[in-house]
C-alpha cells in the first residue's frame, strides 16, 4: 500500500462523513467516483428495526467494504458500530458449511456426535421424522420457530409450507419475543397493525418521550437524528423513561426513574392530568375513539398449574366492553398525582412537567417505545395505555405527533407481522380463526378447505413447553438462536430440545447454543449471500440483490424450505377427505402445490438482474423471489382487509424503499390522516379505517402487579437486555473482532450501593441466582447503564453467561410475550 | 490497515473540549466542525485491535453523545484467506 492509496481513502472517509452532515469540505469530491474495483451496490443493515440503508462494496466475491448509504431517507449515510462492521458478520471463522448430524454408528443418535452428511441425508431424516410425527400425533406435533430475521420471502416461504402445506399453525417467530405485545394493542385500538407515523416524526416533533427504550444503544440512528432536532430545534424536549439511568439520559430533560411495573400507574395518571385540566380534544374524542375497559386479574401466562395463574380470575381473557367518557374518567381518577408519585417513586414535579407536555396543545409530541413496555405481563395493556393519552389530545397521525413502536430487528414488521409468521395469523393481517379470512388464503394458495387448522398453534412459550411436554415432535428454528434468547432456558427450553421424543433442527451460519442443542444442523447463507428484502418500523419495504456467494454447502432459508417441501406428499400429510376436495392435487409433492404451481414459478430467469448472483432461482429454474413477493401481494389486494398495499417487486429494486401502503405508486408517512393516506376520503380528515365505524379503541387497564418481585430472599430486580455493541444473541456481532473486543463479555450493572453493603467491589465475580438457576459473572458499578439500589441489569448477548436460566417464563396473557425485565434475584460472592 | 469517517455528535457547549480530546488521539483527523455540535472525524488506525479501542474510547467521551459510523475501509495485506483467519479468531 503507497501513500497515496491511503490518502486517497481517507479523503473518502472524510467526504462521506462530512456528505452526511451536509459539510463541503475543499478536498473535492471526485474520489469517490474513482475506480478501485470495488462494485458498490445498495443493501440493507443486517441488524436492528432501524432498517439503515448501507452501500455494500464488492470485490473478487468478498465484501470488502461498507458505507452508510447517503441516499438513504433512513440514516442519510450514517451508521452506528454495529453497521460499521457489517462486512464482517459473514466472515467468521467458524461458519457452518456442511450439515451436521448427530450420530453414532453411522446412524441418527439423539446421543451422538455432530457428523457432516449431505444436503440429501439432512432432508431424508428431516422427511422421515416430519411425516412419522404427523402421521402418529397430527400436524400440532410439528412445529417451526421462525425469525424477524429471514427475509419477506423466507417468511413467506416458511408460512406457505406450515400452514398451506404442512396444515399446521404451530410456527411462530421470534418477534414474540419482542414485539407481540405492540402487536396485540395494535390490533385493539386499530385493528391494523403497525405505526401509524414514521421517521420523519423526528425532524416534525417539538418533544420527545421514551417510555421503555433505550434508543441510544439499541437505534443509535434514531438516536442521532432525536439529538440533532433536540439540539437545534428551539424549546424542543426529551423526557426519558426508565426503571433505570442508561445512555439516553445524557439528552434528557426530564429523567424519570420508575419503580418497575409502574409505567401503568404513570399513564393512568397522565390521562387523568389531562382530563382534570380540561385538556381534552372533545372534538377528536367524539369523532374518531370509541371507549372502553379491559377485563382484569388476567394472570400471567404461565403453565395452568402454576399457583399465580390458578389465584387469577380471568386467566388469558382480553375481552374489553364499551363504556362511557365519564365512566372512564372515574376510573383513571384515582391515579393521582400524589399516588403515581408514591408508587412509582418519581418525584411529583417530574410526572406534572411530563403530563403537562402531552396536555399542552401547542406543543407536538411523539413517544417512542420498545422493550421496555413489550416484555412485560402487561404489556398489551401498557401499549394501549401510551395510544389512551394520544387519543385524548387527539396527537397522533399527523407530522410530529404520534406514538411510535420501535422493533428490534429488520423485518420484525416486513417478515413476521406483515407476512403474518405468527401461530395465530395468515399474511397481510388475516388470522386463521376467521373463516372468511381462511377462505382467502386457501383461494390465492389454491389448497383445498380444511388444510388450515382454525385453532391457533403454538406461540413461542408454548412450544418450548409443548417441546418438554413431549407434545412437539418434529420442530425446526431457522434464523434466530432461541435456545439463548428464551426465557427460563433451564425448566423449559433445554429439556425440551433434548426430549428423546423430539428430532429438533437448527438452520444457522454459526454453532449458536441453539444449534448446538439441535439433533441436526443446517448451514445457513445469509444477509448478501442470497437476494433479499426486510421491512422496517417505520413500514419502509427494501429491498436487495445476491452480493456474494455463500460458503461450503450452506444455502439460504428460503432454498431449505423450498427444497424440503420436495420431499413432502399431500397424500402422506393432507386427511383423505380434505384431499378429496382437491383431486387435482392427488400424489403431487408440496413443492409442487406450494411453488412450482404455475404462480410462483411463473417468472422466467431472464427477469434476473444482469451481473449478479441469485442461487436459489437458479436452482428451481424460476425467479423465486419475485414469484412468492407477487403471490404475497395478492393478499394485500384481494383480502378484506385494505391498508397493507405494496408496489410491484421491480419497484424496490429500483428505489431506497417505499412505506406502505404504495397506491399508485406513491408511499404513505402518516396513515388514517386526509391528504397523506390515500385510503381516507376527502373531507373525512382523520379516519381509522381498520374498523367499519373508522374509529379507534381507547381501552383503560388499571394497574397489576407484576408476576415476581424482590422478597427476603431474592432481594433484587432483575432486568436484562442489550449493549451497543451486540445485537440481541450476539451470533454476529461476537464475531467481529473489534465488537468483540469492545464488549468481550456481559457483566452485572449495580448499584454502588448494593455492592458495599454485600461487602462487593468492581470487577468482583459473582453468582447472580434466581429459583431457576445461577450463573458466574463480573459486577460493574461504574459503567453506561447505572441501576438504581435494589436493582441489577445484565445483557443476554454473551453464550458464555446463559442469562436466561435466570429468567421466568411469565409472560403478558393476551401478546404470550415474555417479561425479560421482572423477576427476583440475588447477587453473591463467586 | 482499516480507515473510517466518523461523524460525532456532541452537546454544542462541550464541543470544543470534545474536539481537543479527540485531536489528541493518534490516528484520529478532525475535518470539519458544524455550529450545532457535530465534528466529521477520520480514523487511520494500523490494525483492528486499535480502531476497535480508539472508538470505544472516544464514545466514552464526556460530552458526546452519538458516534455515527459512516464509511470504513479495510484490507488484508497478505494473503488473503490467511489474512480472514488472523483477522476474524475471536
Amino acid at each position: 500500500m503507497t501513500i497515496s492509496r491511503r490518502d486517497f481513502i481517507k479523503t473518502n472517509a472524510a467526504l462521506a462523513a462530512a456528505a452526511a452532515v451536509g459539510v463541503t469540505l475543499p478536498a473535492g469530491e471526485s474520489a469517490l467516483a474513482a475506480d478501485d474495483g470495488i462494485r458498490w451496490d445498495k443493501g440493507v443493515c443486517r441488524f436492528c428495526g432501524t432498517g439503515c440503508g448501507e452501500l455494500i462494496g464488492v470485490r473478487n466475491d468478498k465484501i470488502v467494504a461498507v458505507q452508510g448509504d447517503p441516499d438513504s431517507p433512513v440514516n442519510k449515510g450514517l451508521n452506528c458500530i454495529k453497521g460499521y462492521f457489517l462486512a464482517k458478520i459473514m466472515y467468521g471463522k467458524d461458519r457452518l458449511t456442511k450439515p451436521l448430524l448427530r450420530m453414532k454408528n453411522g446412524k441418527f443418535d439423539k446421543n451422538g456426535e455432530f457428523a457432516p452428511v449431505s444436503w440429501d441425508q439432512a432432508f431424508d431424516i428431516m422427511a422421515e421424522k416430519w411425516t412419522a410425527a404427523i402421521k402418529k400425533n397430527g400436524p400440532t406435533s410439528i412445529g417451526m420457530f421462525g425469525s424477524g430475521q429471514w427475509t419477506i420471502f423466507e417468511g413467506y416461504a416458511a408460512v406457505k409450507l406450515m400452514k398451506a402445506g404442512l396444515g399446521s399453525n404451530n410456527i411462530d417467530p421470534n418477534a414474540r419475543h419482542c414485539m407481540a405485545s405492540a402487536v396485540g394493542a395494535f390490533m385493539r385500538a386499530f385493528a391494523l397493525d403497525e405505526p401509524m407515523g414514521c421517521y420523519d416524526d423526528l425532524e416534525h416533533a417539538d418533544a420527545f418521550v421514551l417510555w421503555g427504550s433505550n434508543m441510544a444503544e439499541m437505534h443509535p440512528i434514531l438516536y442521532s437524528r432525536m439529538a440533532n432536532t433536540r439540539l437545534t430545534k428551539p424549546g424542543c424536549e426529551v423526557h426519558v423513561m426508565s426503571t433505570f439511568r442508561h445512555r439516553n439520559f445524557d439528552l434528557s430533560d426530564n429523567d424519570i426513574i420508575f419503580t418497575p411495573q409502574t409505567d401503568l400507574v404513570i399513564a393512568n395518571y397522565i390521562a387523568n392530568y389531562i382530563i382534570q385540566n380540561g385538556a381534552v380534544n372533545k372534538e377528536f374524542m367524539d369523532k374518531h375513539i370509541n371507549v372502553n375497559k379491559t377485563t382484569t386479574d388476567i394472570g400471567y401466562g404461565l403453565r395452568p398449574g402454576h399457583p399465580l395463574q390458578k389465584k387469577a380470575k380471568n386467566p388469558n381473557k382480553g375481552k374489553f366492553t364499551k363504556i362511557s367518557f365519564d365512566e372512564y374518567a372515574k376510573l383513571v381518577s384515582e391515579y393521582t398525582l400524589e399516588k403515581a408519585s408514591k408508587m412509582s417513586g418519581v418525584a411529583p414535579e417530574k410526572l406534572e412537567r411530563l403530563a403537562k407536555l402531552y396536555a399542552d396543545p401547542n406543543k407536538k409530541v411523539v413517544s417512542f417505545w420498545t422493550m421496555g413496555c413489550n416484555q412485560h405481563t402487561r404489556g398489551v395493556w401498557m401499549n394501549g395505555l401510551i395510544y389512551n393519552i394520544h387519543f385524548l389530545v387527539g396527537k397522533i397521525s399527523e407530522p410530529g405527533n404520534g406514538p411510535f413502536s420501535l422493533t428490534g430487528q429488520p423485518s420484525a414488521c416486513g417478515t413476521a407481522r406483515e407476512v403474518g409468521t405468527f401461530a395465530h395469523r395468515l399474511p397481510a393481517d388475516l388470522v386463521v380463526k376467521k373463516e372468511g379470512h381462511r377462505k382467502v388464503a386457501e383461494k390465492i394458495w389454491n389448497i383445498p378447505p380444511g388444510v388450515i387448522p382454525p385453532k391457533p398453534g403454538f406461540h413461542a412459550v408454548l412450544q418450548n413447553r409443548k417441546l418438554k411436554d413431549g407434545k412437539l415432535n418434529a420442530y425446526w428454528v431457522m434464523c434466530t438462536n432461541n435456545l439463548q434468547a428464551a426465557p427460563n432456558m433451564n425448566e423449559e427450553g433445554y429439556p425440551g430440545y433434548r426430549n428423546p421424543k423430539n428430532f429438533i433442527v437448527v438452520s444457522d451460519p454459526y454453532p449458536t447454543v441453539t444449534a448446538m442443542a439441535a439433533d441436526l444442523i443446517l448451514p445457513t447463507a445469509m444477509w448478501m449471500e442470497k437476494e433479499g428484502a426486510y421491512g422496517n418500523a417505520e413500514r419502509r419495504t427494501q429491498f436487495w440483490r445476491q452480493q456474494v456467494s455463500s460458503p461450503g454447502e450452506s444455502q439460504s432459508d428460503m432454498w431449505q424450505i423450498v427444497e424440503f417441501s420436495k420431499r413432502l406428499k399431500v397424500d402422506d400429510i393432507w386427511p383423505a377427505d380434505v384431499l378429496a376436495k382437491k383431486p387435482e392435487h392427488k400424489g403431487k409433492t408440496l413443492y409442487e402445490v406450494l411453488f412450482a404451481n404455475g404462480q410462483v414459478n411463473k417468472f422466467p430467469l431472464s427477469e434476473l438482474q444482469p451481473g449478479f448472483q441469485n442461487d436459489e432461482s437458479h436452482d428451481f429454474g424460476f425467479y423465486v423471489q419475485k414469484g412468492l413477493f407477487e403471490e404475497y401481494r395478492r393478499f394485500q389486494f384481494e383480502g378484506p382487509k385494505k391498508g397493507h398495499e405494496m408496489a410491484p417487486f421491480e419497484t424496490y429494486h429500483k428505489n431506497r424503499g417505499m412505506r406502505w401502503p404504495v397506491i399508485d405508486g406513491k408511499e404513505t408517512m402518516w396513515r388514517y390522516r386526509e391528504d397523506y393516506d390515500p385510503h381516507v376520503k376527502k373531507g373525512e380528515g382523520v379516519r381509522f379505517y381498520g374498523r367499519k365505524d373508522g374509529r379507534a379503541n381507547l381501552i383503560f387497564a388499571p394497574y397489576e402487579p407484576p408476576a415476581e418481585s424482590p422478597d427476603k430472599e431474592y432481594d433484587l430486580w432483575l432486568v436484562t437486555g442489550r449493549v451497543l455493541e451486540h445485537w440481541h444473541s450476539g451470533t454476529m456481532t461476537r464475531r467481529v473482532p473489534e465488537l468483540y473486543r469492545a464488549f468481550p463479555n456481559a457483566k452485572v450493572y449495580m448499584n454502588p450501593a448494593d455492592a458495599r453493603a454485600r461487602e462487593l467491589r468492581c470487577g468482583d465475580e459473582v453468582k447472580l441466582q434466581t429459583r431457576r438457576g445461577e450463573l458466574l459473572t463480573r459486577i460493574e458499578t461504574r459503567g453506561r447503564n447505572k441501576p438504581p439500589e435494589g436493582m441489577v441489569f445484565i445483557p443476554f448477548f454473551d453464550a458464555s453467561q446463559l442469562v436466561n436460566k435466570l429468567t421466568l417464563d411469565a409472560t403478558d396473557p393476551l401478546s404470550k410475550e415474555a417479561d425479560f425485565k421482572k423477576c427476583a434475584c440475588r447477587v453473591v460472592e463467586a | 490497515m482499516s480507515i473510517s469517517g466518523l461523524v460525532i455528535h456532541t452537546h454544542p457547549f462541550q464541543a470544543e473540549a470534545v474536539a481537543r480530546k479527540i485531536g489528541a488521539v493518534d490516528g484520529a483527523e478532525i475535518h470539519a466542525a458544524t455550529d450545532d455540535g457535530r465534528l466529521v472525524v477520520t480514523l487511520d488506525e494500523p490494525d483492528n485491535a486499535k480502531a476497535s479501542d480508539t472508538f470505544v474510547r472516544i464514545q466514552d467521551l464526556d460530552g458526546v453523545l452519538s458516534v455515527s459510523l459512516v464509511y470504513n475501509y479495510f484490507e488484508q495485506q497478505t494473503d488473503e484467506k490467511e489474512a480472514i483467519d488472523d483477522n476474524f479468531q475471536t
